[in-house]
């Protein structure tokens, strides 16, 4: 077998009869992209490193559960931001987000509609400085708003995925969304003026 | 002022993710108000920054520096897997030690009784020092009988027994140890357990 000219699926397919070899060409591939997801979840390097390692364990263990009906990246994808989720709720339970709440309670949306209206999100800004700014953006959200916008924008899972993986209802789902979105977009404002 | 459910359906309605029938009313919503227009823009404004994508990060450890760590952890697990098979493995699956050690404990009971018996006709040992159980008034109800070989003990409940006591037939000469027709000697508590 041809490994560096092999499609994923074969490489897939290879792992699942055992092949190491398949499977370190498949990590080769993918590894930056799952570290990427990671990291987008939990901005923290090492954490994203070990949970990113974790999932490509994880995924060589359940090979024989993927059915191909998805993308095999997907599939990966998939179970590393189940452990993120998990690493999340592990480190919630050690530290209580409780700014957040607070802000949700208090109604701090009707004050981020108004901030947000001299938003423009078509002015024309370098692509890679924009994405810092959403870098940075995103780093300051909390992880609940954070973990939602991720999934639905980056993820492209609909409403009722996210509540399944995050565990909670279609409303809450709905709800961190409207919030992230609203904070993202003052963020994104503030940072401008920064510069 | 747009209530707080208005605006989740806004969103959902920006995201395609509204019923149709509810859909034709946010659309009229967003037509005839302009804070819903507004918010209705803001969302979408978002939405079109985040499809610039988020910013590249990789993982700053080589490829096979990051494959290694990944590949001691399968194998690490994989030797624990096996160990667990294993274990559960000589769980279930007797051996032929777990066999033979209540074969050889009777054999070598019996190989004792009969060195106690020949001792006691043959050299002339002092019987009393091996009567323990008579000496406390116990009497077994039933014991070795003359002519049965020593390989072959039966354990069986003899007619008329009491339940839970077992009687054992092998070879026995002589001697005032064992004597099945004295089984009514035994006390009730040890002949009938339940009592």
């Amino acid at each position: 077998m041809d490994i560096l000219n092999s499609s994923d699926d074969e490489l897939v397919r290879s792992a699942q009869k055992g092949s190491m070899d398949a499977y370190e060409e498949l990590v080769h591939r993918h590894r930056d992209k799952i570290y990427a997801r990671a990291f987008s979840m939990l901005r923290n390097e090492d954490q994203a490193l070990d949970m990113s390692q974790e999932a490509w364990v994880k995924a060589w263990q359940r090979l024989a559960q993927f059915k191909h009906n998805s993308s095999f990246t997907t599939w990966i994808t998939r179970i590393c931001i189940n452990l993120c989720l998990d690493l999340i709720r592990k480190r919630k339970r050690q530290k209580l987000d409780s700014l957040d709440k607070l802000e949700e309670e208090l109604g701090g949306v009707e004050r981020l509609i108004e901030e947000a209206e001299d938003f423009n999100p078509t002015e024309k800004i370098e692509r890679a400085e924009l994405r810092e700014r959403i870098d940075l953006a995103l780093a300051k959200l909390s992880h609940e708003h954070r973990t939602v916008l991720v999934l639905h924008e980056f993820e492209q899972m609909e409403y009722k995925e996210i509540a399944k993986s995050i565990h909670c209802s279609i409303g809450t789902v709905m709800s961190r969304l409207f919030y992230a979105r609203r904070k993202l977009g003052k963020l994104l404002i503030s940072l401008k003026k920064e510069r | 002022m747009i209530s707080k459910e208005d605006r989740l359906k806004i969103q959902a309605w920006v995201d395609g993710e509204l019923a149709p029938q509810e859909s034709a009313q946010i659309a009229d919503l967003i037509e005839n108000s302009l804070t819903a227009k507004e918010l209705a823009n803001d969302l979408r404004g978002v939405r079109k920054v985040l499809k610039n994508g988020e910013k590249t990060v990789k993982i700053q450890d080589s490829p096979e520096f990051y494959w290694n760590q990944i590949q001691q952890k399968i194998e690490s697990l994989d030797h624990v897997t096996d160990k667990m098979d294993e274990r559960l493995e000589s769980k279930t699956t007797p051996t032929a030690l777990q066999w033979l050690i209540p074969i050889g404990s009777l054999a070598a009971i019996s190989a004792l009784i009969m060195h106690f018996n020949d001792s006691e006709i043959g050299q002339g040992v002092d019987s009393d020092a091996f009567k323990p159980a008579e000496s406390i008034g116990f009497q077994p109800k039933s014991g070795l009988s003359e002519g049965s070989s020593i390989g072959l003990i039966e354990e069986e409940v003899s007619e008329g027994s009491e339940l839970g006591v077992f009687s054992f037939e092998g070879t026995q000469i002589g001697g005032d140890l064992i004597n099945p027709e004295e089984a009514g000697s035994l006390p009730e508590s040890i002949e009938n357990p339940e009592r």
